[in-house]
């Protein structure tokens, strides 16, 4: 039989016994020959010596207090260091045997080699695999939120559609509704300016045929007549004259609300056009006492229709003679509105409007004071013929008053270089 | 509430006395390891033992990686079973990293405490300029490699088996064998909760007076690191024992006892 200390000494594992306080009491030949050491040169040292520092942590930490507490320790792997420095991967088990005051631990190290590589590619295999997870992780809690967004914003998108949806429907069904009304007011607008033609054309003719009979009797055709008889025959053709003019108005009206007026468009001096309007009105201007001013500069050119021009210019120096009282004030000026405009315009000193009738006066038989109408003769269609004239041509006509001061009405035209 | 703090961190009243003693275990063991020493003050205190949530028979279900992954998670532990407890005038004694959780509990509710007693207290490990902790960051990352190694066996081998036989409790105590943890991945988090701390600004917060023990030759605190601790306390007395290595109160428990008892004695005369 060999000796066991001998056998001891040979076997093929480390072996190492060292008291509670650490001090080593014995080490097997392998063990020192592993960690190339000498005998002499660990006997009575502390045990952490054949530690790296991070086996002495653990010693202190977890082997210590296991092999205290529970008397042993399993296949606990530790790093032992080398004289060299060279660390070297162990597993141990342990056992620690009371004697009397004294207690030692006896450990028995197998190095594991190869067993630690295997260990090391897991592990880094592990931990690899730990970060592709937190990375993954990331990304699904990313992926998860953008999705939670994009299906909060899929059902506002979807709500909002439905809402739109609604609306649309509710606006169609609306435009419907419109569109049929429009319908029925285009279709009795029409009606309407078609009977006005007709009637004014019927109306004309018997009109037509009591002018023609009240001048043969004035010019005593069909004998003599006697004073009163030629003032009554005055009155008569007076009437016939206003009718004529109502119905002509009517019938220029109910033309153009049909859309059968013919403008013919040219290049149109309007100081030309404002002169041979004012033969008309200067007896009348003259008649009141009115002061008249014009200025007319030759270089003003409209786009428009002069015939229609001179009846709007006509139609607005007739009002201001009409609504100005006597020795009042009328200018007619004309002028470049903007780059694009030109203007005619006729300022009155007389009675103005009150601002709420300024939009209306625009409209068919409306005077601003219906008492006055007796005084101030007139259809009531001069004002709504001139807009639409105006309009016909891509004009406009405008006024603006003061009471008691006067009014200003304005007539922009195309400007024609 | 309560019993539930009381279950999950496997707390332990007894003694004959009426003023609290807690004791809170250091990284790597359990409430086992004051059993050397608290025989010595069952007469006159009442003893309170517990273990963190992952070590020794806590509740792992518990376990909850985020709180857990600064002390504040470990000193979260200790307050939950003070309030649950309802505990005043606190003798709280702390190994290791357990010292820095007594600090960082005191600084959030001192009304509670009457004395911090801390063995081998560190409150950074690894240096940083002029202050020495004992360890550099590769020293601290051996340790971690190590624990990768005992851990991986468990990984491969033992977590799938307990996980697959609940009614084989004698896997899980296999582990508690090489670990004193009951789940080395918890123990390696705790390493890191840890060794890579720094706890020294809440030192300079405490008011609770204290006593610290250091070890003679201690290799996990050193000596300097013990004055240190001891020099940013307010009201901080110093102690150095004969007794070696890190764990005093298993190593040389006589020692341990008597000078927390003349502390203890000398604090109440005064």
């Amino acid at each position: 039989m060999r000796d066991p200390a001998d056998l001891l000494d040979t076997a093929p594992c480390g072996f190492l016994s060292f008291a509670d306080d650490g001090c080593i009491k014995y080490i097997n030949q392998t063990l020192l020959n592993r960690l190339g050491y000498n005998r002499d040169e660990v006997a009575d040292h502390h045990v952490e010596m054949l530690f790296g520092i991070g086996s002495r942590i653990f010693y202190q930490t977890h082997f210590f207090p296991l092999v205290k507490l529970r008397g042993r320790a399993q296949e606990v792997f530790m790093l032992l260091r080398a004289r060299n420095g060279d660390d070297v991967g162990m597993l141990c088990n342990a056992v620690r045997r009371e004697q009397g005051n004294s207690a030692d631990t006896e450990c028995v190290f197998v190095e594991v080699q190869e067993r630690k590589k295997f260990e090391e590619a897991l592990l880094h295999a592990r931990q690899e695999s730990d970060r592709a997870n937190v990375a993954l992780n990331i990304r699904a809690a990313e992926a998860e939120r953008a999705s939670a967004l994009l299906q909060t914003q899929a059902v506002q998108l979807s709500r909002q559609k439905a809402e739109l949806q609604a609306f649309n429907e509710e606006l169609a069904t609306l435009n419907e509704h419109l569109e049929q009304q429009r319908q029925v007011a285009d279709e009795a607008n029409q009606a309407k300016s078609n009977f006005l033609a007709v009637m004014s054309h019927e109306l004309r003719t018997p009109l037509n045929a009591i002018g023609g009979y009240v001048q043969l009797l004035e010019m005593e055709v069909h004998g003599p007549i006697t004073g009163e008889q030629r003032e009554a025959l005055g009155r008569v053709d007076r009437s016939h004259r206003h009718l004529l003019r109502l119905i002509n108005d009517v019938l220029n009206l109910s033309r153009i609300e049909a859309g059968r007026v013919n403008y013919v468009v040219e290049r149109v001096p309007l100081a030309d056009v404002s002169r041979s309007v004012l033969p008309m009105v200067e007896p009348q201007i003259a008649a009141k006492e009115l002061e008249f001013h014009s200025v007319l500069p030759a270089n003003i050119f409209a786009t428009a229709d002069a015939e229609k021009v001179q009846q709007i210019l006509l139609n607005l120096l007739t009002n201001a003679i009409k609504f100005t009282a006597g020795h009042g004030r009328i200018v007619l000026e004309i002028g470049r509105e903007s780059e694009s405009q030109v203007f005619l315009r006729v300022s009155d000193s007389g009675q103005g409007i009150p601002a709420a009738m300024l939009e209306k006066i625009f409209e068919p038989f409306i005077q601003v004071d219906a008492t006055k109408s007796r005084t101030a003769e007139g259809t009531g269609l001069g004002l709504a013929i001139s807009r639409d004239l105006a309009r016909g041509m891509k004009g406009d006509l405008a006024v603006e008053s003061v009471p008691g001061v006067g009014s200003r009405f304005q007539l922009n035209l195309p400007i024609a270089k | 509430m309560s019993s539930d703090i009381i279950k999950r961190n496997n707390v332990k009243t007894f003694g004959r006395g009426t003023q609290p003693m807690v004791f809170a275990h250091g990284f790597g063991c359990d409430q086992n390891m004051w059993r050397f020493v608290t025989k010595a003050f069952e007469d006159d205190y009442r003893i309170i033992l517990f273990d963190y949530v992952g070590s020794g028979n806590s509740d792992l279900s518990a376990y909850d990686p985020d709180r857990y992954s600064t002390l504040q998670g470990y000193a979260d532990d200790l307050l939950d079973i003070i309030r649950s407890l309802d505990l005043t005038d606190i003798i709280f004694v702390g190994h290791s990293v357990s010292c820095m959780a007594g600090v960082l509990a005191a600084n959030e509710e001192p009304e509670r405490f009457e004395n911090l007693i801390m063995i081998g207290p560190s409150p950074r490990y690894i240096n940083d300029g002029d202050y020495v902790g004992g360890f550099e960051r590769k020293d601290i990352d051996g340790l971690f490699e190590m624990m990768d190694h005992n851990f991986i066996g468990w990984a491969n081998f033992l977590a799938p088996a307990i996980i697959k036989n609940p009614d084989r409790p004698e896997l899980g105590a296999e582990l508690t064998e090489s670990f004193c943890s009951t789940d080395p991945m918890i123990a390696r988090k705790f390493a890191e909760a840890t060794f890579l701390a720094d706890n020294r600004e809440d030192l300079k917060r405490v008011s609770v007076p204290s006593l610290v023990l250091q070890c003679s030759d201690d290799m996990v605190a050193p000596e300097q690191v013990g004055e240190y601790v001891s020099g940013q306390l307010a009201n901080s007395t110093f102690r150095k024992l004969k007794a070696t290595g890190h764990c005093p109160h298993m190593s040389h428990p006589e020692e341990t006892v008597e000078q927390i008892r003349q502390y203890l004695t000398a604090t109440a005369a005064a």
